[in-house]
């Protein structure tokens, strides 16, 4: 039997036709399955670059950034009682499906920081690039940037920098620490609230200029 | 080495506007020497006694598909990673119509125009002009317009999820519809060449 002569054109389309035939079969997808390069993110682990610090966080939510998504982990109602200024609600079981492009930048925090350990784990492994935790999770927060502290014995350099860090707490609605008595008369009505749990206290609204990118 | 380039980190920011640049020229290149920097060529898809642009988009939509899905099944591109631009279905069936009588009006399309453009052609300056004007206008009425331009968001969809479809059936169903269009758009040529 002889093969009927055929254009070019009429070849391409019966390779087409034999290619797509085939990709019927085909799984290009892998799904939740994932593929990790284990010694690049223990590389990453060890040089400690996926990082962010709360203060370093908190100049960001100041200056009003938009470059970067903020992630809180916890459950809603713990999101409720408290977040970080800016931060989505974004429970651990509905990370996967949670729109983030894999180009972004997202930073993610928890209460401790174990659960954005493991988020920023699951999110490496799908591809995302540029994720970043919060050194310390909420409690560091609350410890560095709404109720910083200043030991009593500080020198100069530590002191310039608890004002820097005194201002960004107001600005966030939380109480500077100081244990420099001359330098705060009201240092006694604050104490007190240092050992209360300081989140109740903390702005319920968010602060600063909210400006949430969407992609474009 | 596994694809999308840019976002495995293989290159960055910077060298993929080179790249850009690159596949811009060939791109261009490759649409002028197919004829496509002549306003003619184009309107006469419209008039449908020359079907190129119906074909070559077509093609284009085949080749590329087949080479993602396939890519994607060795594993040498991570779909995942790919940007896809998300849906509104209603503004960007308005928004194609638009373009679709402005390529009628013009006998460009963005891409055509800026080819012909670079071989000096008088009305592709002209057409470039009216682009210029049209995304002028276009930001000037946005903040008008701009609850229905945002109308009817479904996100990054793929029609094997919008009809819950095996990927690989698409696949195939897109080849047929091809081979089938250009069957037809051969025989279409050859009905309209003949009556005039």
């Amino acid at each position: 039997m002889r093969l009927p002569r055929l254009t070019l054109n009429q070849k391409l389309g019966a390779i087409a036709l034999a290619l797509g035939a085939v990709a019927i079969f085909s799984q290009p997808h892998r799904g939740p399955f994932v593929k990790l390069d284990t010694r690049e993110l223990a590389l990453v682990v060890e040089e400690q670059v996926d990082h962010v610090t709360a203060p370093e966080l908190a100049a960001w939510i100041v200056e009003g950034r938009a470059d970067y998504r903020l992630l809180d982990l916890r459950t809603a109602q713990e999101y409720a009682a408290y977040h970080i200024p800016t931060a989505e609600n974004v429970p651990l079981p509905g990370l996967a499906d949670y729109p983030l492009l894999r180009n972004e930048k997202i930073v993610l925090y928890s209460e401790g920081g174990i659960h954005s350990a493991q988020a920023w784990m699951l999110l490496r492994a799908q591809g995302y690039e540029a994720v970043y935790m919060v050194l310390g999770g909420l409690e560091a927060w609350k410890d560095e940037v709404l109720f910083p502290s200043l030991a009593a014995d500080a020198n100069p350099q530590q002191r310039a920098q608890f004002e820097r860090a005194a201002a960004l707490a107001q600005f966030f609605g939380g109480q500077p620490r100081s244990g420099d008595a001359a330098g705060a008369p009201a240092a006694t009505v604050e104490l007190p609230k240092l050992t209360a749990p300081p989140p109740a206290a903390g702005p319920a609204t968010p602060v600063g200029k909210k400006k949430k990118k969407e992609g474009c | 080495m596994t694809a999308p380039l840019l976002k495995y980190g293989l290159f960055g920011d910077e060298f993929s506007l080179v790249l850009a640049f690159v596949l811009g020229v060939g791109f261009g290149f490759c649409l002028e020497r197919a004829g496509f920097g002549s306003a003619r060529k184009l309107a006469a898809q419209f008039y449908l006694y020359d079907m190129s642009v119906f074909k070559v988009m077509f093609t284009a939509i085949v080749t590329a598909m087949l080479g993602v899905t396939y890519l994607g099944w060795i594993g040498w591109l991570d779909l995942n990673l790919v940007y896809l631009v998300p849906t509104y279905l209603k503004p960007q069936l308005v928004g194609g119509l638009v373009l679709g009588v402005g390529f009628v009006v013009g006998g460009y399309c963005p891409g055509t125009s800026v080819a012909a453009l670079a071989t000096g052609r008088i009305d592709a300056m002209v057409y470039a002009l009216g682009i210029a004007a049209g995304t002028l206008a276009y930001a000037e009425v946005y903040p008008a317009i701009k609850p229905f331009v945002n109308a009817d968001a479904m996100g990054q969809v793929t029609l094997p999820e919008v009809l819950g479809l095996p990927w690989g059936v698409v696949v195939f169903a897109v080849v047929v519809i091809a081979v089938l269009g250009f069957w037809g758009a051969t025989k279409i040529e050859r009905w309209i060449g003949s009556r005039s």
